[in-house]
């Protein structure tokens, strides 16, 4: 009976040691946090650490030809360049928090043969409206395809 | 960079643990990475029971939403299943069908994984509950190959 299940995901083989986007955070006073700085990666609670005070969170692709943008002031998602907006016509948000999170998800065949790791990039906000929280979440898979999930 | 994740495997008396396994045969023996031709599961018998647990090294601020299924729709052959139980502790493995439960076929009714310690996220490096694994036959499955399954483990990193 051929049962046979391969996994074969070691550190050598595993995607996620090369990811596609990485993050940059922009606060309030400016000041900006890359994922990858100086040689090392800088840990993702360091912007937890300052949830509230983030103004702009970034999401870059290696080659840098894509940037996806959450404008947490006005509640808006950029992609690439900014675009002329009447933030006026715009539904007002209030508390926009930041949705972002990489969703990891590997599978394992029986043959020995297939694996597959893949990422997709869960990158949005979320708001309060009328008491119900809301949110928009884009999901961005690592060649940069991308849909939205509301 | 960020979390590195290894799938491990224990087996025998007192848990000796294989990391990283190559793969999750089924078979007649307690051992990692056995030869399913050495030793094929005899229709009517069940496999050894595998105990899975997924380790998490390197950069990361919390691992989440630790889920597991079977992702493929070939469905059994006659008398053939799979079944599994989630945040079980180690015992040595046993050939003797268990009780455990049909693995799901879906997300949505997916196992929920936790943390060594019971929780559900992990924020240091370290392991998931063990997963346990073990496929059942009866004297009508067919003798041969089964389908082929696709097993997925699906976690959310930060």
């Amino acid at each position: 009976m051929d049962n046979s299940i391969s996994i074969n995901l070691n550190s050598e083989n595993n995607s996620m040691n090369s990811l596609s986007f990485s993050w940059r955070a922009r606060f309030k006073n400016n000041s900006e946090l890359n994922q990858f700085e100086n040689g090392k990666e800088n840990l993702f609670q360091l912007v937890k650490d300052r949830f509230t005070e983030l103004s702009y969170f970034y999401l870059i692709s290696k080659d840098n030809l894509q940037c996806f943008t959450v404008d947490l002031l006005h509640g808006l998602i950029f992609y690439n360049n900014h675009q002329e907006i009447d933030y006026n016509q715009l539904e007002k948000k209030e508390n926009c928090r930041l949705i972002f999170f990489r969703r990891h998800q590997i599978k394992m065949s029986i043959n020995g043969k297939e694996k597959s790791h893949t990422i997709e990039y869960h990158l949005g906000f979320q708001w309060l409206k009328d008491g119900k929280n809301q949110k928009i979440i884009l999901i961005i898979d690592e060649e940069g395809n991308f849909v939205i999930n509301n | 960079m960020s979390a590195i994740h290894q799938f491990s495997e224990s087996n025998l008396v007192g848990e000796v643990e294989a990391i990283p396994i190559t793969n999750l045969n089924f078979g007649s023996v307690d051992d990692h990475e056995l030869n399913t031709t050495t030793y094929p599961i005899t229709r009517g018998n069940s496999s050894f029971e595998k105990y899975l647990r997924c380790k998490f090294t390197d950069t990361f601020t919390e691992i989440s939403n630790m889920k597991f299924w079977r992702s493929d729709v070939l469905g059994y052959k006659t008398g053939e299943t799979l079944k599994t139980a989630a945040n079980v502790a180690f015992a040595t493995p046993s050939a003797t069908p268990n009780a455990d439960s049909d693995i799901p076929l879906n997300e949505g009714a997916s196992l929920a994984i936790q943390s060594a310690a019971g929780t559900t996220t992990i924020t240091a490096p370290g392991y998931t509950k063990y997963i346990r694994l073990q496929l059942h036959t009866t004297g009508s499955t067919p003798s041969g190959s089964v389908f082929q399954k696709v097993l997925t483990f699906q976690y959310d990193e930060v």
